[in-house]
């Protein structure tokens, strides 16, 4: 769902921490009809012209809080996110992207269900890798974006 | 007396999602263009900070509701089991979460929630007390792939859900004799056909040659043999068995007249539909080519159902990887969803 409208038009930035640009970041919608909990966001599939992210170095800002790793996210248990409201996804790299045009291909993860399914014991110990399409709700393909950079 | 339309708003996600209408817009169309009062909601789309409602936001709702004279029929309801992340929840846990949803669904008005095929009864049953309490009634969606009545020949068709639900529903209705548990079925169980919005989009998003060796392969043989076959002919297909059995659906999963049976039970219907196409020959009349709806409605009024078939439209998903202008409009769609339901009812209520 909203396949090609997960990432805002004209929100790739770089990141500037401390004076010094820390990786880039953009702003993305849920992919589905519905908010979610918080602690059911498990991250990005994320891929910068051809490199990929992996979660470990990504972070998420939402609800007017400072950007929170998927460790953080994972224990926000009872805070939501709302469907109507976009979230910045943070990712980290020395020095950030160069201006221009960049391709991102992106897979949310978000592991909503509609009740108990049989891979739950293994996704409780093993939370899906983004990228797959398991834990992809309603959008399990691979979207891809071509990004200005200004 | 007889069948109300209504809307659920899930009908309307992706105008939310483009931000061209808010809840206020859709209960404007309802009562201005749709000319009835029948509102359903997903409480995760529509209410801010879910679960925890502000008073500001139940108030601004039932201020708008009061306005306009407005009838919040079902607020659809959720279970994600893996919110803590650290356990699963268990039955007493989801029943939790489900006694919140109906204190919420009270607040905002409402005089029923829907909860998902997949949630067990047991969570069903621990709820009824707040249920009762709070005068909200249970429904619990009879979703395809499910049956009415199990018997089908196809009834295996998914491998989780249970062909038996509408009778362990009924079972504890009965056992307990409540009056705040029911059901709530969606017309797509009368869907018969696929519908050519979703082969167009999976032929985009596979192959067109994949989708066609489905349909050609689909013709005789059932959903686990075709994949059987994929999973041999396209190793990494990627496809699971619930697209697959959408993509050759031969026949309903619930016949029509299975619906008679149920009429008490009903705490609502969802009105499901995919793409509303004209009439061949009829100006203005529209209908569903997948779905069969003048029977289960003829079914309905002979049969004294007094309550809303609320508008519940899916059609939107399959045409969102293609250009904003290419995309459905679902203000439309559900606007001739509502003339046919209005010609069909009138057709049958004398």
């Amino acid at each position: 769902m909203f396949d090609r409208f997960l990432i805002r038009e004209n929100s790739l930035e770089n990141t500037k921490e401390d004076g010094q640009c820390t990786g880039f970041k953009f702003s993305v919608r849920i992919a589905d009809y519905r908010g979610c909990f918080l602690s059911l966001h498990n991250g990005y599939y994320v891929k910068c012209d051809d490199v990929e992210y992996p979660v470990s170095i990504q972070r998420f800002e939402i609800n007017g809080k400072e950007p929170r790793n998927f460790e953080e996210i994972k224990k926000a248990v009872w805070e939501h996110w709302d469907y109507d409201d976009e979230g910045v996804l943070w990712i980290e790299k020395d020095g950030g992207l160069e201006p221009g045009m960049h391709k991102i291909e992106l897979q949310q993860s978000i592991l909503a269900q509609y009740g108990y399914m049989p891979w739950d014991q293994e996704w409780l110990e093993n939370p899906p890798v983004p990228g797959k399409g398991l834990g992809a709700g309603k959008n399990t393909t691979v979207s891809q974006f071509n990004l200005e950079l200004k | 007396m007889g069948i109300k339309r209504g809307v659920s708003f899930y009908s309307y996600q992706q105008t939310q999602f483009f931000k061209q209408m808010n809840w206020k817009d859709m209960i404007r169309e309802v009562h201005d263009n749709l000319k009835t009062d029948g509102v359903e909601i997903v409480d995760e789309a529509i209410i801010k900070k879910y679960p925890f409602a502000t008073d500001e936001f139940v108030f601004d709702w039932n201020n708008e509701i009061a306005r306009f004279n407005m009838n919040p029929v079902t607020m659809d309801v959720y279970l994600d089991v893996h919110q803590f992340r650290d356990h699963i929840m268990n039955h007493r846990e989801a029943a939790e979460r489900l006694k919140n949803d109906i204190k919420l669904a009270s607040k905002l008005g409402f005089k029923n929630v829907r909860c998902l095929c997949l949630v067990p009864t047991e969570v069903i049953e621990m709820a009824l007390s707040t249920a009762e309490k709070y005068d909200i009634k249970i429904g619990k969606e009879i979703h395809a792939p499910l049956p009415i009545k199990p018997g089908l020949s196809h009834e295996k068709i998914d491998p989780v859900l249970d062909p038996r639900m509408v009778d362990q529903m009924i079972e504890l209705i009965e056992r307990t004799g409540t009056k705040h548990a029911g059901l709530v079925p969606d017309f797509g169980i009368f869907q018969h056909s696929p519908t050519k919005l979703a082969i167009d989009y999976y032929k985009r998003q596979y192959s067109s040659e994949m989708i066609e060796f489905i349909l050609d392969k689909g013709k005789e043989n059932t959903v686990e043999e075709v994949l059987k076959m994929m999973d041999k002919k396209y190793p990494n297909h990627g496809m699971n068995f619930m697209t697959l059995g959408a993509i050759i659906m031969k026949e309903s999963s619930a016949r029509p007249e299975d619906i008679k049976d149920i009429i008490p039970y009903i705490v609502s219907i969802h009105g499901k539909f995919y793409h509303m196409t004209e009439v061949a020959g009829q100006l203005g009349q529209y209908e569903d080519q997948a779905i069969e709806y003048e029977k289960p409605i003829q079914y309905l009024v002979e049969n004294g159902f007094d309550g809303y078939i609320n508008s519940e439209f899916e059609g939107q998903r399959y045409c969102q990887d293609l250009d904003k202008v290419q995309m459905i409009d679902e203000v439309e769609q559900v606007r001739r969803h509502h003339e046919m339901l209005t010609r069909l009812i009138r057709k049958y209520e004398k």
